[in-house]
């Protein structure tokens, strides 16, 4: 009862940052407008921007969103640790690497992408055999994360050392998660594969109520290696895609996991769909600060999730003291 | 029917070998506990019958299959197994927590069947556990926690359940409580397979002894013929009495103190 409460509040303030995110910017245009520019309003400029700039960028956040929350929530379920996400296994340091080669390369944002996830998928290709080979614990699969992350961080300063100032900065700009590059071209692959990928996740929710338990706990009720391999590859595959085109965007598989375990309880069937929706939302309303808070600046939004993420950690750490878990 | 057949098995962890040369029978309907000092092996011996652990060498069979060839779901419908502790503890139900034991049993978009709910509701019933349905896990006592595991393990199988120390660090009420479900038990037909650490608790209930020492087994029968002052003294390396419980008529095994001994 409490969690459908709770659920229709996530979909209805959805529905109010979705609007929020196609009529507010360097041109506001009213929700009212909306509708009558979307039915007869092809050739005005209005159009344009809300079908060029903002309505990709905007479901580029949804995705994104989603598909890093949902990874959180899954990494978090194997690693039976709720401080857990996508980035803890190195996936950022890898798309950081990839990327930062393009960028200073000089090669176009589908290079970029391309790049970042190749360097992202041998990150995680590496962390996974190396963990395998000690048992796919999660202490393992952690310390080799940490390990290789150090290790391409490294890689990416001695880049920036090499380079000169100006690619630098476009670099970091990336580095900083920035979704002013989306445009439908790439949107396309990504709007087909992630929901899938998502979707792909829900198969394994009874998996993951067990796996949250313990290894042997769940080998016992009949989980397999297999089992664990793929909803490893599932979570890997989200944040890998979401990094490699939206760059990195810290928090937000951290931060929603945790709060959506807090609305709607531990039981990931729930879980995970809750997740994905405030994922997305949140994403979404990042941006809309990123965007319209300092004009003529955008400010990249993973600067904003990096502050409003720790802000509201930390303020949940304070008020609830030990509860938080 | 037997259960488990073990033929001159070897097993242990990274090159250290653990159990030795292990030869034996478990039969459908034995209550069997394995009883030995600290690091004998008993731990290591429950992890192969429930196939966590691969043998090194020897053979074991489960209900006459070699354990590899069963699929992990097919073994997990026939053997449920109640480690010593979780490794993680979630603000699961008692409910929700009780349904993850139907998980073997369901297909993969099932929630929750009707027959999920019957064996549920039975298990909590038998346990005595009813009341705390909708507690969360992490909220309960050690002994209800326990109570709940054992509860868990019901609705998962009731052919075979192997228990690692389910009573200890329990208080007295909440022990015997658990091991009068165990007897219950294994009169309506489960096996039960269990290590611990009480000796006089093992007499009382179990119809089947297994003293392990330095990974092999030392001695296997009925408590009267394995609870010997001779056995126990060579087992534990220390000085013990043997008595029969007045009620039980089983013998009891009691330590002897150094400033007695004389």
């Amino acid at each position: 009862m409490k969690g459908k409460i709770f659920f229709t509040a996530l979909i209805l303030i959805t529905g109010i940052i979705l609007v929020l995110s196609l009529s507010m910017g360097t041109t506001f245009i009213s929700p009212s407008k909306l509708l009558a520019l979307l039915t007869d309003g092809e050739d005005t400029v209005e159009y344009l921007i809300i079908m060029k700039l903002r309505l990709p960028r905007t479901v580029m956040a949804l995705l994104v969103g989603a598909a890093l929350s949902v990874s959180g929530v899954l990494f978090q379920a194997l690693m039976k640790n709720p401080l857990a996400e996508p980035y803890t296994i190195g996936i950022s340091g890898g798309a950081a690497l990839g990327a930062t080669i393009a960028v200073v390369s000089g090669l176009d944002y589908f290079y970029i992408a391309l790049f970042a996830f190749i360097s992202c998928t041998l990150t995680v290709l590496l962390v996974y055999t190396l963990s395998i080979r000690r048992g796919f614990g999660p202490t393992s699969l952690i310390l080799t994360g940490i390990a290789l992350s150090f290790i391409l961080s490294s890689g990416v300063l001695l880049i920036f050392a090499m380079t000169r100032a100006q690619q630098v900065h476009k670099a970091l700009l990336w580095l900083m998660g920035d979704l002013s590059l989306a445009r439908y071209k790439t949107l396309g692959l990504m709007a087909a594969i992630l929901p899938l990928i998502i979707a792909a996740s829900l198969f394994y929710f009874k998996h993951l109520d067990v796996i949250s338990f313990g290894d042997t706990f769940a080998k016992n009720l009949g989980v397999t290696r297999r089992d664990n391999r793929n909803i490893f590859w599932i979570a890997s595959l989200l944040a890998a895609i979401s990094v490699s085109m939206a760059g990195i965007i810290g928090f937000v598989g951290l931060i929603v996991p945790h709060v959506m375990r807090f609305l709607f309880g531990p039981i990931h069937l729930k879980l995970i769909i809750a997740s994905a929706v405030g994922g997305a939302v949140l994403l979404v309303l990042c941006d809309l600060v990123g965007r319209t808070i300092a004009p003529p600046y955008q400010i990249p939004v993973g600067i904003v999730t990096g502050f409003i993420g720790g802000i509201f950690f930390l303020s949940l750490l304070i008020t609830r003291g030990d509860r938080v878990q | 029917m037997k259960i488990f057949e073990l033929q001159n098995l070897n097993a242990g962890y990274r090159g250290i070998r653990v159990l030795h040369d292990i030869t034996l029978v478990i039969n459908e309907g034995d209550f069997l506990g394995i009883i030995g000092p600290n690091g004998a092996g008993k731990s290591t011996l429950l992890k192969v019958l429930s196939d966590n652990i691969t043998p090194t060498s020897g053979s074991i069979v489960f209900k006459g299959s070699a354990i590899g060839s069963y699929r992990r779901r097919a073994l997990a419908q026939q053997i449920a197994v109640v480690h010593q502790s979780l490794e993680n503890i979630l603000p699961f139900t008692v409910y929700d927590f009780l349904r993850l034991g139907r998980f073997p049993h369901q297909m993969l978009w099932e929630i929750e069947s009707h027959e999920d709910r019957s064996s549920i509701e039975q298990a909590m019933t038998m346990t005595g556990i009813l009341h705390l349905s909708n507690r969360k896990i992490g909220e309960l006592s050690g002994g209800e926690r326990q109570m709940v595991r054992i509860a868990q393990s019901l609705t998962q199988s009731r052919e075979v359940i192997i228990l690692d120390e389910p009573i200890t660090f329990l208080d007295i009420n909440h022990s015997i409580q658990i091991m009068d479900i165990l007897y219950k038990l294994n009169q309506a037909g489960s096996t039960i397979i269990t290590v611990l650490h009480d000796i006089n608790t093992t007499s009382d209930y179990c119809s089947r002894i297994i003293g392990l020492k330095e990974g092999s087994i030392f001695v296997d029968g009925p408590p009267e013929d394995v609870l010997t002052y001779q056995n126990i003294e060579v087992l534990y390396d220390t000085v013990c009495v043997v008595y029969e419980n007045p009620l039980t008529k089983k013998p009891q095994v009691f330590p002897v103190p150094a400033h007695v001994k004389e």
